[in-house]
């Protein structure tokens, strides 16, 4: 995947679709969770969240900027 | 160590140590959101600053919907602003004015929305500024500077958010659970308490107020939680349909009470006693039980028993009515209501149940309901005039004096035009906002002359502007008892002092643009004299009152489906807006909630009466009569006079004669709506209610034909 893609005419880092992406995955991850309850097996939600936003990004990222 | 043994010392304390806990998250995130702006080579790491600043609240759910609104408010700002830039690069009058336009509806939109979507509409225009004004010297670049604006405000809104979610959260969604179940209880309690009528009508109509005021503020908490929370977010319908059961109970509860009071007061004391022994095994199932606050399971399965005896009481009770029809019809008609509360307080305690399930998947199938926001459109629309001039009248200032630091007061002067649109008191916080522009001003040029010029590298950064930095957060834990003046502190602090990665010092040009930011907000603070809010006033009280009246036009005339949820919420929300300008005690206020309870009884009567009328069997004559009353009704709550309460006496009690005289051959479509028919003509000639002054004095005998 380049790292930068022509939108429009812009340049666009692809980084930024990751992050997107991955906010939309977290997004559907944060659902399920939260329909079965499966936060509450967690000592700290927020930062678990969090944890697991930095693991999906970098792990995306890191495909772009091995 | 000193003892705690003074309770306002323990108090105090409390409060600090909130406080200050909150001013180290938020110098944390500032601190933060710079370093990464810097690390990232962004322009105006000060932008990611103040962001942070206007952003952070002490709980995280605030934060995060704040935080979301304003990402959209500053997108949207920013495509504005491209738009405004590749429309009138040439012609600054034509921009200016187009900017106006642009703030200006932007501040009327704050105004219209009254949650954090009122953020978003402040956000929206102050990021098409900051974006545009900057630009419009070199219109080559504005893209480029879009583009860094953009970044900046995102990496802020970021920043506090991660900030305040993880380190120390104040759940919100732990406050929402609380006061849900609070209410819950409360009304479980005030239900269990036998119907004799000894509860006082002022007592009757307090306890009215806290239920409304506990509906909008569980669907205010929700609104916000949602974003904080994912457990919450997969309750929220459940949460919306709990709220709806929750107020349409009430409702039934304060029919019920109006009922049997009336029935007393009319001297038909049998009637009224009946209808208690008919409630009594409703209020044993909610009282009896073993320990003070039984589980909703338990309670849930004692109504529904309950539920399923009442059918055969009621019939049992009636037999001693047999001799008048019209005391027969009444209690038909009250026990109707006993039956519906009795299924309404049933579904409401299961979804309390469901609620209270911690863990586990829930069950599928919740019908959506949304709570229907009340909205006025005058206010909106003064607010945008009064936003359009300020602008207008800066941007001529800027043009005819040829002043180089416009851009600045025009900045602060949209941001603060959209923020204090929804103040009730927009001059006195203004005042304020502009005493802490002046103190983060000074503050700021210490820290940049005095201090910073001795410094190197990022940790003497954070030790030179520290402490002047954390009076602001600090003030903002204070925004009860001085309002704005924190907001003014924390943003001229962040954006005067401008830090910048290497920093431009240039006394000139700071005091310029120091000068100018706070003539920005002095100018704000004038157009808000000029053109004083309508929150709060009387005027828009009264126009509040004549929309809640109509609320019964809404319920007559809307189509039926989601109705009930629509007007039990807007009506509550309008109740809400009013009350919070209203002097407790007084006068006013009670006028207020004997209108409420007549509006609110009459509003849920109409649409059962409504429902009733969608029966098939329904001879189309009655059909034809009751949709006549609905439609006085209507008019009489539009323009209450003594003409058209008769008319509407009239015409119902003509529909129940029909209903009536029918009703021996089609029970099952004729008893419903006869029911709900005096149950309206009950309310109309109350005459405890509001319509009391209308009533003419000879009323019609009730079976005249």
């Amino acid at each position: 995947m380049p790292r930068e893609l022509d939108l429009a005419g812009a340049t666009v880092p692809s980084l930024l679709l990751v992050y997107l992406a991955c906010l939309l995955a977290q997004w559907v991850i944060d659902t399920v969770a939260g329909r079965f309850g499966l936060y509450h097996h967690v000592w700290h939600p927020p930062l678990f969240r969090v944890a697991l936003f930095a693991c999906l990004f970098s792990a995306i990222g890191l495909l772009l900027y091995p | 160590m000193i003892a705690l043994n003074k309770p306002w010392l323990a108090d105090f304390l409390t409060g600090e140590r909130q406080a200050w806990i909150f001013v180290f998250k938020c110098l944390l995130a500032f601190y933060v959101a710079a370093w990464l702006a810097m690390l990232l080579q962004l322009e105006q790491p000060a932008t990611s600053m103040v962001t942070v600043g206007l952003v952070m609240h002490p709980q995280s759910g605030m934060v995060r919907a704040k935080g979301f609104y304003r990402a959209i408010g500053n997108v949207a700002g920013s495509l504005c602003a491209l738009v405004l830039i590749a429309a009138f690069a040439q012609q600054r009058e034509l921009f200016l004015l187009a900017l106006s336009l642009w703030v200006a509806g932007c501040a009327g939109g704050a105004m219209k929305y009254r949650n954090f979507m009122s953020y978003g509409f402040v956000l929206s225009g102050y990021t098409a500024a900051i974006v545009a004004l900057p630009a419009i010297s070199d219109p080559y670049n504005v893209f480029d500077a879009a583009m860094m604006r953009v970044s900046e405000v995102l990496l802020g809104v970021i920043v506090a958010g991660v900030v305040s979610d993880v380190i120390f959260p104040d759940r919100l969604g732990d406050v929402l659970r609380r006061s849900r179940r609070g209410h819950f209880e409360q009304f479980i309690a005030m239900a269990s308490e036998p119907l004799d009528g000894s509860t006082p009508r002022s007592q009757m109509e307090r306890t009215h107020l806290r239920f409304v005021r506990s509906a909008v503020q569980i669907e205010d908490l929700r609104s916000s939680v949602i974003f904080e929370d994912p457990d919450t977010r997969a309750r929220s319908r459940r949460m919306q349909l709990h709220n709806l059961k929750y107020m349409a109970a009430a409702t039934t509860f304060q029919s019920l009470y109006h009922l049997i009071d009336r029935l007393r007061r009319q001297n038909h004391a049998d009637t009224a006693n009946a209808l208690v022994r008919l409630y009594g095994p409703i209020g044993e199932a909610l009282s009896a039980g073993p320990t003070d606050t039984p589980e909703p399971k338990a309670l849930a399965e004692r109504i529904a028993a309950c539920e399923a005896l009442l059918p055969a009481l009621a019939s049992e009770m009636r037999n001693a009515f047999r001799n008048d029809l019209d005391l027969q019809m009444e209690f038909d008609g009250g026990a109707t209501l006993v039956r519906r509360f009795a299924s309404e307080l049933h579904d409401l305690i299961m979804l309390e149940a469901t609620l209270r399930k911690p863990l586990g998947r829930l069950p599928d199938g919740i019908e959506h309901v949304g709570f229907k926001r009340s909205n006025d459109h005058v206010a909106p629309l003064i607010t945008a005039l009064r936003g359009f001039l300020a602008l207008a009248m800066l941007s001529l200032f800027w043009i005819d004096t040829s002043w180089a630091s416009g851009p600045s007061a025009l900045l602060t002067a949209s941001y603060f035009c959209g923020l204090l649109a929804t103040s009730p008191t927009p001059v006195s916080a203004a005042i304020n906002i502009s005493i802490g522009y002046a103190l983060g001003m000074s503050a700021a040029f210490a820290v940049a002359f005095c201090l910073m010029p001795g410094s190197d590298g990022f940790t003497m950064l954070i030790l030179a502007s520290l402490p002047l930095m954390a009076i602001g957060p600090y003030l903002l834990t204070r925004n009860a008892t001085l309002p704005g003046m924190g907001t003014g502190y924390v943003m001229s602090f962040a954006g005067i002092l401008a830090l910048k990665n290497p920093m431009v010092y240039n006394p000139e040009q700071f005091l310029n643009d120091a000068i100018a930011s706070w003539f920005g907000v002095v100018a704000c603070a004038v157009a808000f004299m000029l053109i004083p809010t309508v929150i709060g006033t009387s005027w828009l009280r009264r126009r509040q009152l004549r929309k809640l009246r109509q609320q019964v036009t809404v319920a007559a005339s809307s189509p039926m489906t989601g109705l009930l949820y629509e007007t039990e919420s807007a009506n509550r929300d309008l109740l809400h807006q009013i009350v919070q300008h209203t002097r407790p005690d007084s006068e006013e206020m009670r006028h207020l909630l004997t209108w409420d309870l007549a509006v609110h009884e009459c509003v849920r009567a109409i649409i059962e009466l409504r429902q009733d009328m969608q029966h098939a069997e329904l001879p189309p004559p009655l059909k034809h009569i009751m949709q006549r009353s609905v439609d006085a009704l209507a008019e009489l709550y539009d323009a209450p006079d003594t003409r058209r309460w008769q008319e509407a006496d009239r015409i119902v009690g003509h529909a129940i004669t029909l209903t009536a005289q029918t009703l021996p051959r089609a029970q099952a479509s004729c008893r419903p709506p006869l029911a709900h028919l005096l149950q309206l003509r009950a309310a109309l000639r109350d005459d405890a209610s509001a319509l009391a002054p209308f009533i003419a004095s000879t009323p019609e005998p009730s079976h005249a034909a």
